[in-house]
Parts: C-alpha cells; sequence; structure tokens
C-alpha cells in the first residue's frame, strides 16, 4: 500500500488524571496515557488494540481533542492542533469524526433520525431545507438504511440500526478521518459482520482514514492496515497487521493472541497464556510495565524502561529481550482451522447470496 | 458421585492439567442430568401470540458441557432463567414442556421447592459479577451464606469452607480476599468468586449464561480454562450459554445452535465445527473473521433478528435465509437425524444440493 502524508500524529502523548488535592487528601494520579507517539497515514486504517484500562479510548479522544492531553502534542496535517482555540477547533471537527461503541447511549433519544443526521450538517452551514433533507436521505441510503427513516426516533431501530445511523451522523459533515471506538463490539455476529462491512466499504468509497479501537483481535486482523497493542498506557508494540498476527515479537502480544479462543475444538489451550490481572494504572509497575506478568522478565526488567525499538521493516517494539524471545520460539503464528464443509457450504453461502442479491435488485431496478 | 471429601482433596494449582473431553468422565456417570422436552414459553395469556421459546428439547449428562449458543433475542437466556425458576409468571407463561432434573419436574415445583434446589443442587453463573455480586457485604460472608443456608454449617464452618472455595478457584491471596468487597476486586476476579459460590455446595448442574462475555481475552482465557478444569474434577454437568463460537469451540462437548426461540441444530462439538448443516450456523461461522490471513468480506446474514410480534409462520430463519424456498415459509421444518447426535431443522440441509436449483 502507498500513503503519502501522515493526516494525523501523536508525539508524546500522555493523560493523567485526578491527582487534584482536596480539603484533606489527595486523589491518586490515574497514568492513563503515557509518552505515545504514532503517525497515521491518509487512507490507512490503523488499530490501537489492548485490554480494559489499557488508555486505548482515552488515546482516541486525546487524538480528537475531546479532552486535552497533559503533556504532548497532536498534529493534524502538519498543523499542531494540541492548543487550538474553542472555534477553529470546531470547524475542524467537521473533518475528524467518532463512532462510538454503545449505539443505545449514543443517539440523542428525544430527536429523530432525521434531525441527529441533520444537525452537524445545518451547524456547519453544509445546506439547509429541502437540501439537507436530500443530504440526509442519502446518508441513510449510503449506509444501508431506508430514507423514510429519518422520520422515526432512535428507539426503533435495533443495535446494527443504530449503529449505522450514527455512522451516517459521523458522515454528515464529510470527514477526512473517523474514530471508532469499539465501532462494532456491542453488536451481534451476524450483525457486527454487516458493519464492518459496511465500514470497510465506506472507507474504500469516499477515501476515508479509519482509527479504530478495539479488543477483538479477530476483527483487527480483519480490518486493519497497521496494529498498535497498549498495554497500561503504553505502546509496546507496532506493526503491519500480518507482520502483527504472523510474528508478535513482544511477549504481550504473543500472549493476547493466544489468549484468543479457539477457531476449532480441535484447538484447545491447555494452559493460559497470561496470569494475574492488568495492574492498576494509578501505580504502575517499575521498569517495564508488564514485567510482573510477563513469562521471560528478569532482574532488568524491573528496574529499567525498555526503549522503544524500530526494525527494518517498520515494526517497532519496547521490551529489552525480544530478540531472545523470538529464538526461543515466543511468537508463533496463529492458524485457523476450518472444516472443508464448512468452507464448501460457506461457499454454497455466499454464491447464493449473491444471486438473491442480483435477483433484489433487479426487481427494485424495474420498479 | 459428589462429595464433599473429594472436592477438599483437589489438587489446587496444575495449571498443566489438560483435561480430555471425552475420557474424562467415568462412563458409568453418563446419565443425564438435566432432561428438557418441548419447552415452549411465551410472555403472554393470549393464544393468538406466538411463542417466544418453541418446542426446545435437550439434555445434559454429568460431567459434560452443553453450549446454547445464538444471538440476542435468540431465548437462550429466557430459557435459563426458566429452568432456574426465575421468570416471574405472569407475565411469563411456560406453555408446554418438561425440564426432568433429580427425577423431578422443575416448572411444577413451587417457589420453596425451587429454592431449596437453586444455589444447591443447581446454580448459575450471570454475565455481570459486579451486579450479580451484592456490594454491601465481603465477598466470603456471600459464599458462606450460601453454605449455610443449605447446608445449615456453623459460622466458621461456613467461613472455612469460604476460604477452600476461594482457594479452588484459584484466588491469589485468599485469606485477605476472604473479607475483602466485590468492588475492591478485579472483573476476573469477580468472576472467580460467582464461580465459587455456585460451586460451592457441589451443585450437579450449573447454568452459566455468558460467564466471560464481559471479561477481557487473556482473562476470559483464564476463566474457561478454570470452569473446564474444575468440571473436569467435580463431574458438574454445565449448561454455558454464550453467543461466541470462540467459547464454545473451547469448552463445548455439545452444542444446541438457538435462533429466534428454537433449537436450529444439534450435536457433538466436533459434528457442529466439522459438518455445520444450517444456513444459520453456517452464515454464523463465516461471520467471524479470522485471526488468520485475511480472505476478502465476511460474509453476512442480511436483515435482523424477528420480533416477537413478526415471527414467521415456518422457518423462523427463512426472511433471512439465502436458500429460502416456499416450503420454508409455509411450514415449520422438522428435525432431521443426521446420524451421532447430530440434527437439524432445516428443509433444505445440506445446503450444497439446493445450489442447482433456482433462487425462489
Amino acid at each position: 500500500m502507498n500513503f503519502n502524508a501522515p493526516i494525523i500524529e501523536a508525539r508524546d502523548l500522555t493523560k493523567h488524571f485526578g491527582g487534584t488535592r482536596n480539603l484533606f487528601t489527595r486523589t491518586p494520579t490515574v497514568y492513563a496515557v503515557n509518552g505515545v507517539s504514532f503517525s497515521v497515514q491518509k487512507g490507512e486504517t490503523f488499530a490501537i488494540v489492548g485490554e480494559s484500562g489499557c488508555g486505548k479510548s482515552t488515546l482516541g479522544r486525546l487524538l480528537l481533542r475531546l479532552i486535552d492531553s497533559t503533556e504532548g502534542r497532536v498534529i493534524y496535517e502538519g498543523k499542531d492542533i494540541t492548543h487550538l482555540g474553542t472555534e477553529p477547533m470546531r470547524r475542524l471537527r467537521r473533518e475528524m469524526q467518532i463512532i462510538f461503541q454503545d449505539p443505545f447511549a449514543s443517539l440523542n433519544p428525544g430527536m429523530t433520525v432525521g434531525q441527529i443526521i441533520g444537525e452537524p450538517i445545518a451547524l456547519h452551514g453544509l445546506a439547509k431545507g429541502a437540501a439537507l433533507r436530500q443530504r440526509v436521505s442519502d446518508l441513510l441510503h449510503t449506509v444501508g438504511l431506508q430514507p423514510g427513516y429519518a422520520e422515526r426516533y432512535p428507539h426503533e431501530f435495533s443495535g446494527g440500526q443504530r449503529q449505522r445511523i450514527g455512522i451516517a451522523r459521523a458522515l454528515a459533515g464529510e470527514p477526512k478521518l473517523i474514530v471508532g471506538d469499539e465501532p462494532v463490539s456491542a453488536l451481534d455476529v451476524s450483525v457486527q459482520a454487516q458493519v464492518i462491512n459496511l465500514l470497510e466499504s465506506l472507507k474504500q468509497k469516499l477515501g476515508l482514514t479509519l482509527i479504530m479501537i478495539a479488543h477483538d483481535l479477530a476483527v483487527i486482523r480483519h480490518m486493519s492496515d497497521r496494529v498498535a497493542v497498549m498495554y497500561l498506557g503504553e505502546i509496546v508494540e507496532m506493526a503491519d497487521v500480518d507482520d502483527l498476527f504472523d510474528q508478535p515479537l513482544h511477549p504481550y502480544t504473543q500472549a493476547l493472541l493466544q489468549a484468543i479462543p479457539a477457531s476449532s475444538p480441535r484447538q484447545r489451550r491447555s494452559k493460559p497464556s497470561l496470569t494475574g490481572d492488568l495492574p492498576s494504572p494509578t501505580a504502575p509497575p517499575s521498569g517495564c510495565r508488564f514485567h510482573p506478568r510477563c513469562p521471560h522478565a528478569r532482574a532488568r526488567c524491573s528496574d529499567e524502561q525498555p526503549v522503544s525499538e524500530t526494525l527494518e521493516n517498520g515494526h517497532r517494539v519496547a521490551c529489552h529481550f525480544w530478540r531472545e524471545i523470538q529464538n526461543a520460539g515466543g511468537g508463533a503464528p496463529l492458524v485457523s482451522i476450518v472444516s472443508p464443509k464448512l468452507t464448501e457450504r460457506l461457499a454454497v453461502y455466499r454464491q447464493r447470496q449473491a444471486q438473491v442479491d442480483g435477483t433484489i435488485k433487479e426487481q427494485s431496478n424495474k420498479r | 458421585m459428589l462429595n464433599l471429601s473429594t472436592l477438599s482433596k483437589l489438587p489446587l494449582n496444575e495449571p498443566d492439567r489438560q483435561p480430555d473431553r471425552h475420557d474424562q468422565v467415568n462412563p458409568a456417570a453418563r446419565h443425564p442430568v438435566l432432561e428438557v422436552s418441548g419447552f415452549s414459553l411465551k410472555f403472554s395469556r393470549a393464544a393468538h401470540v406466538p411463542n417466544l421459546v418453541e418446542d426446545v428439547s435437550f439434555s445434559v449428562n454429568a460431567g459434560e458441557t452443553l453450549c446454547i449458543v445464538g444471538e440476542s433475542g435468540c431465548g437462550k437466556s429466557v430459557t435459563s432463567l426458566a429452568l432456574m425458576g426465575l421468570l416471574p409468571s405472569p407475565p411469563a407463561n411456560i406453555v408446554s414442556g418438561k425440564a426432568i432434573f433429580d427425577g423431578r419436574d422443575l416448572f411444577t415445583l413451587g417457589e420453596r421447592e425451587l429454592a431449596d434446589i437453586r444455589g444447591n443442587r443447581m446454580s448459575m453463573i450471570f454475565q455481570e459479577p459486579m451486579t450479580s455480586l451484592n456490594p454491601a457485604f465481603t465477598v466470603g460472608h456471600q459464599i458462606a451464606e450460601c453454605v449455610q443456608r443449605h447446608r445449615g454449617l456453623s459460622g466458621a464452618a461456613a467461613r472455612k469452607e469460604a476460604l477452600d472455595m476461594l482457594r479452588l478457584v484459584r484466588i491469589p491471596a485468599p485469606q485477605t480476599r476472604l473479607d475483602a468487597y466485590p468492588h475492591e476486586l478485579s472483573g476476573g476476579m469477580r468472576q472467580r468468586v460467582m464461580i465459587a459460590m455456585a460451586l460451592a455446595n457441589r451443585p450437579q448442574l450449573v447454568i452459566a449464561d455468558e460467564p466471560t462475555t464481559a471479561l477481557d481475552v487473556t482473562i476470559q482465557a483464564q476463566v474457561l480454562l478454570l470452569v473446564r478444569s474444575l468440571q473436569a474434577e467435580t463431574g458438574t454437568a454445565m449448561v454455558l450459554i454464550t453467543h461466541d463460537l470462540g467459547v464454545v469451540a473451547e469448552v463445548a462437548d455439545y452444542v444446541a445452535v438457538m435462533y429466534a426461540g428454537r433449537i436450529v441444530e444439534y450435536g457433538s462439538v466436533d459434528e457442529i465445527f466439522d459438518d455445520p448443516q444450517h444456513p444459520y450456523t453456517i452464515g454464523l461461522m463465516g461471520a467471524i473473521p479470522s485471526v488468520g490471513k485475511r480472505e476478502g468480506a465476511l460474509a453476512t446474514i442480511r436483515g435482523s433478528v424477528p420480533s416477537p410480534e413478526q415471527m414467521p409462520k415456518g422457518c423462523r430463519f427463512a426472511p433471512r435465509c439465502p436458500f429460502v424456498e416456499q416450503r420454508c415459509i409455509d411450514a415449520v421444518p422438522p428435525d432431521k437425524q443426521l446420524g451421532g447426535t447430530h440434527r437439524v431443522a432445516c428443509w433444505i440441509a445440506p445446503v450444497e444440493h439446493a445450489l442447482s436449483g433456482a433462487v425462489a
């Protein structure tokens, strides 16, 4: 893939919450994001993955400046927007949108779908009156909903349909960059597949850049070009999606990949890949933050924070001993076992579905 | 079969132990613990309202796990709540069916009899451990309470029992955790406490409703392994309800695929993964992104689950099925036996035979 310029960059982004003093006590400081740097190229799908509490959602909000960073900078299209004022930031927001996880909580129940999608259009002065209504119905059509739905309220829709409405709203301002904060994780599997396919085709069609924040590694493998793995507020590894899945270098990434449930009962595991829980972000461990759970940890890991190292192919890893771990066969690639009968029947299923879709299209064209 | 002494002598820390799925249970112990037959339910007394759960039958043997897999609204949770007697009636209305547990039909038992069985010989693990634990009591107190209620143990004995249970579910520093409140524990730890409570009275049957859905993937892996090895050790039968085929692949012995209130396919876990028959099962498997190399767009199941008011008359999957024919719309497909334990409720299956035919 050929990417030209970065659309957005994070430089040493840091966000600490709390640490404020009241009359008697000091609230504990949560070290949510710590010195995170990366850049996202135009047209790319960049994924940020990690477990709950790793700071991935905070990072997403920092990028869009929905919250302000404690330290570090955000560069959008070559321009530092870290301290951009309210009004210019508001105008810029048109270009950078977010899709939230919970399609039930993120749509105003008192507004019709038409108002929800139309609001950003009106706000940014893109269209008015009949043109606005036309734009709303085009957007509904784009996300695979009937234009007539504009008159209805969010509660009349299923989770998948609501997520489509959320996507239509994000598209309303004709954005360049969309951050998806777990956009499909609240959806059922069959609906999730529909929304993933929709996001991918929209990205193609509209030339969008996507930043996907997710915990589902299979979804990430399917959708992304590059992946950053976060642990306790830091990026421990970053690489092209195939490199990361085929040759994970950081022991945390390796453990994360091995924890994915089997694709077949023949692949059952006998050992958990990781023991223990994520430590509290109010008191992150010394040295390498992963060391208390790392099966390869040594004395140096608790003393010294590993520096991120970038390899020739752009693969970035922050671990003192990744070479030795790799030589010891730490990151075996994942295989998914699909039975021959399923493969055959799935092909039949797709073929038949394509036929049916073709017939439906013909019929609607005749009308 | 299940007694106290075997459990307390269980080895506590054997992460390497890999129970073999089919040999783990003594063949003599292979008897059904729960047999559900012809179970139908709706939330209405009106005759014209279609059943939300329709003609569901399955059984679970000692030491085995049956996974009920399906998407939201397929009736899997309602089925489990009905079995536990946790659905208020009205509005719930069990239209027909039996659930034979321990020689008695659960659907005919009174509230008192159910209360004696629940948490004792039959227990439940819920999805959200934060809302299922009482925030005002320590976890030790909550485990001890269910031991005292059903076994009449003294306070000190119950506390000791609670400690043993925390050890059994591999909670680090169990002595201190005994006096911890739920909010002081992490999600994975709370779910372990739930499992400890569910197993405290050595139930014959555990019903687990999405026990790992709220957990992170590394914690989920720990909990699933724990459940599997505890089950192999205790011989408890388990009904595990999930939407995640990965979880099914990890723990199931048998699988029931549910769609819109019906079991559309049933079989051993190998039968379901090697030879999926129902178009819904096939679509579901194709809709999951693979962790292997990327292969084009995902298969999708068009549309969404029918609402209870618009339940199709024939096959409930017909409106979303790419293989739909007239007979699918007209009549409910009967169960087709496919050898072994495998059965499918579909007029068309196997789907490769349908390919030559014209689109209806």
